[in-house]
């Protein structure tokens, strides 16, 4: 369950300028990205290319793939393909959800932290007391806690993430705030909350935009853990962890349960990290080798 | 190097700190009084109150919150209401399997992490080098239940070589508890092993960019003696880091690969206490592994002593 920025693969052209024509030049990053808009697709058009996904046959239940349903259907006589499309649609929406909240947090708390040296220390106590917990276990307390809901899934992850974020932020406003046009526009009299809006965060954003579709894969990962475990979204949702719970039990009689959704997550997370470590080769030319991981000693 | 395992240890004193702090929050995220809400919606008012007082839930939330800490210094994290025992004991009677498992798991991720890394460093832009890198590259991509319930249809359903599901205790023989993990072992740790191979790997390549390697290659080292004995010894600095990382990954994670093979450790302990909302085990599991997690990170920043000898000197 571990997703986390990779040391950049070598031999890859550094440039800043045209870091869209620099992502398409890479095929393997091109081939995240096609995955990935395929899934946002899918998840979009659910409603048009599947049927109800709650609409059991119960005459029909435990059927094996073919025409008149393509994944099968399961133990109550759902259509496989509808579930597993509206859990491309669930997936998604929660993926897209945590990167915006845990972003929104963390953004505040990493400018807050970086900038005012005062705050540093409490609050990145506070991130570090957080990023203590392993994520999914901080995420099932979370969700004892909160009771299951989507909201509630995308909450809790936001929460386990959220400091991760931060810290990437605060890492590059520390450096930010100390440059000769941050101390230029003091000097002019900017005040803090102009300065933050204007320099400090814009040119923070990139690095931490990278961790943007780490996040995503993360938080689609982590909400399929959780469903699969009981404890994540309801289970009348249609969710590929609720579906892969589900096909647990009938494993033998029914593999289709277990491997269409499996191949799901599978693509959706692959083409998130194709995507991410693209992202990160454009965006980032100065990452080098491992110089993050030693940071950590 | 006193000064720096003594840094590294007060270090560890505010996280601590926030640990059992966000452990006591838990209880009171839930909306309404966490009493009503660990009886359920069918208990009386008396129950409710004799649970109020059976928590402490009755006292103001800073007295509440002085006493959490107070007992959890003296190692104490209550009675589960479900099981009606402690609930340290709850969680050592059930640490055996989450233990070997993670164990087991680790075993694996570094015995083909390592070398896959190392090798794909040494072939580098190689046919070999490739192919270990988009295995690493599913590998990363799946999660580990995924794998457990794939391999739980291939060498279980279809090929019957090995258990579907269930933990055979030490008790009953070595080989028998060892049989009963290979699979939900290997589904953890082939998953690791891709992010300690892609991470070797990576800091492999960079210590064979190093002038000291390039000194060696002219004077005339032989490319093993260079590989193995000068760069591997560089490398193992990042690698250490990762392998550390994955074990407390591998903890994490074995929680939720025992749900696929009903494994009876920590992880179904507090998958079941969620359902039955039995907030002291959910709070003492949470923080059990966290505690964990903090001194395995501990171990790793003080393994460096041994690794690096410019820490020493810090």
């Amino acid at each position: 369950m571990s997703v986390i920025a990779l040391p950049r693969p070598e031999g890859v052209p550094a440039e800043r300028a045209g870091w869209l024509a620099l992502l398409a030049r890479r095929k393997v990053a091109l081939a995240g990205v096609v995955t990935v808009a395929g899934m946002v697709v899918v998840g979009a058009l659910a409603p048009v290319i599947a049927g109800d996904p709650d609409h059991m046959d119960v005459a029909a239940r435990l059927t094996a793939p073919g025409r008149a349903h393509w994944f099968g259907t399961d133990d109550v006589g759902r259509d496989v393909f509808s579930r597993v499309v509206y859990g491309a649609r669930l997936s998604l929406l929660v993926g897209a959800a945590v990167v915006a909240l845990s972003f929104a947090i963390g953004l505040v708390c990493g400018l807050v932290a970086g900038y005012y040296r005062r705050l540093d220390n409490v609050v990145m106590r506070v991130m570090d007391g957080l990023m203590a917990f392993p994520a999914i276990v901080l995420a099932i307390g979370l969700m004892a806690a909160l009771g299951p809901s989507v909201t509630n899934v995308i909450v809790a992850i936001a929460i386990v993430y959220s400091p991760r974020v931060a810290r990437v932020v605060r890492g590059s406003v520390l450096v930010i705030r100390e440059t000769p046009y941050v101390e230029a526009a003091r000097a002019l009299g900017a005040t803090d909350a102009a300065l933050i809006a204007r320099h400090v965060l814009p040119n923070c954003l990139s690095p931490v935009v990278v961790q943007g579709s780490f996040v995503f894969a993360a938080a689609v990962l982590t909400e399929a853990a959780l469903s699969f475990l009981g404890v994540g979204v309801p289970p009348y949702v249609p969710s590929w962890g609720v579906i892969l719970a589900e096909g647990r039990l009938y494993i033998q009689q029914a593999p289709w349960l277990v491997l269409y959704p499996g191949v799901a997550i599978m693509l959706t997370i692959l083409g998130l990290n194709l995507f991410g470590d693209g992202l990160r080769d454009a965006l980032d030319p100065k990452v080098r080798g491992l110089a993050g991981d030693r940071q950590r000693a | 190097m006193k000064t720096y395992v003594a840094r590294r240890l007060l270090a560890l004193v505010p996280v601590a700190l926030v640990v059992a702090t966000v452990a006591f929050v838990l209880i009171h995220l839930a909306p309404g009084d966490p009493a009503s809400v660990i009886a359920g919606p069918d208990a009386s008012a008396d129950e409710v109150e004799r649970l109020q007082q059976q928590l402490g839930l009755d006292a103001p939330l800073p007295v509440q919150l002085v006493r959490w800490y107070g007992r959890l210094l003296q190692g104490d994290l209550g009675q589960s209401i479900f099981l009606r025992k402690p609930v340290t004991e709850a969680i050592v009677d059930r640490l055996e399997p989450t233990l070997l498992l993670t164990v087991f798991a680790v075993v694996i991720a570094v015995v083909i992490g390592v070398p896959a890394g190392v090798l794909s460093a040494r072939y580098h832009n190689t046919a070999t080098d490739q192919a270990f890198m988009v295995l690493a590259l599913l590998g990363v991509s799946i999660p580990n239940f995924l794998l457990g319930l794939i391999f739980v249809l291939v060498f279980s359903v279809w090929l019957g070589w090995f258990p579907v599901a269930g933990y055979s205790p030490l008790e009953y023989g070595w080989l028998k508890t060892l049989r009963s993990l290979v699979l939900p072992a290997f589904a953890l740790g082939l998953v690791q092993s891709a992010l300690i191979a892609r991470i070797a790997r990576s800091a492999m390549l960079d210590v064979l960019r190093e002038q000291y390697i390039t000194t060696g290659r002219s004077k005339g080292l032989g490319e093993r003696a260079l590989v193995y004995k000068h760069a591997l010894k560089n490398a193992m600095i990042p690698t250490v880091t990762i392998v550390g990382i994955s074990f407390a990954v591998l903890v994490s994670g074995a929680v939720v690969v025992e749900t696929v093979f009903n494994i009876p450790g920590l992880g179904r302990l507090v998958i079941s206490a969620v359902l039955r909302r039995d907030y002291p085990v959910i709070q003492g599991v949470v923080l059990a592994i966290a505690g964990v997690y903090m001194l395995i990170n501990l171990a790793i920043d003080l393994s460096y002593l041994l690794f690096d000898p410019r820490v020493r000197y810090r």
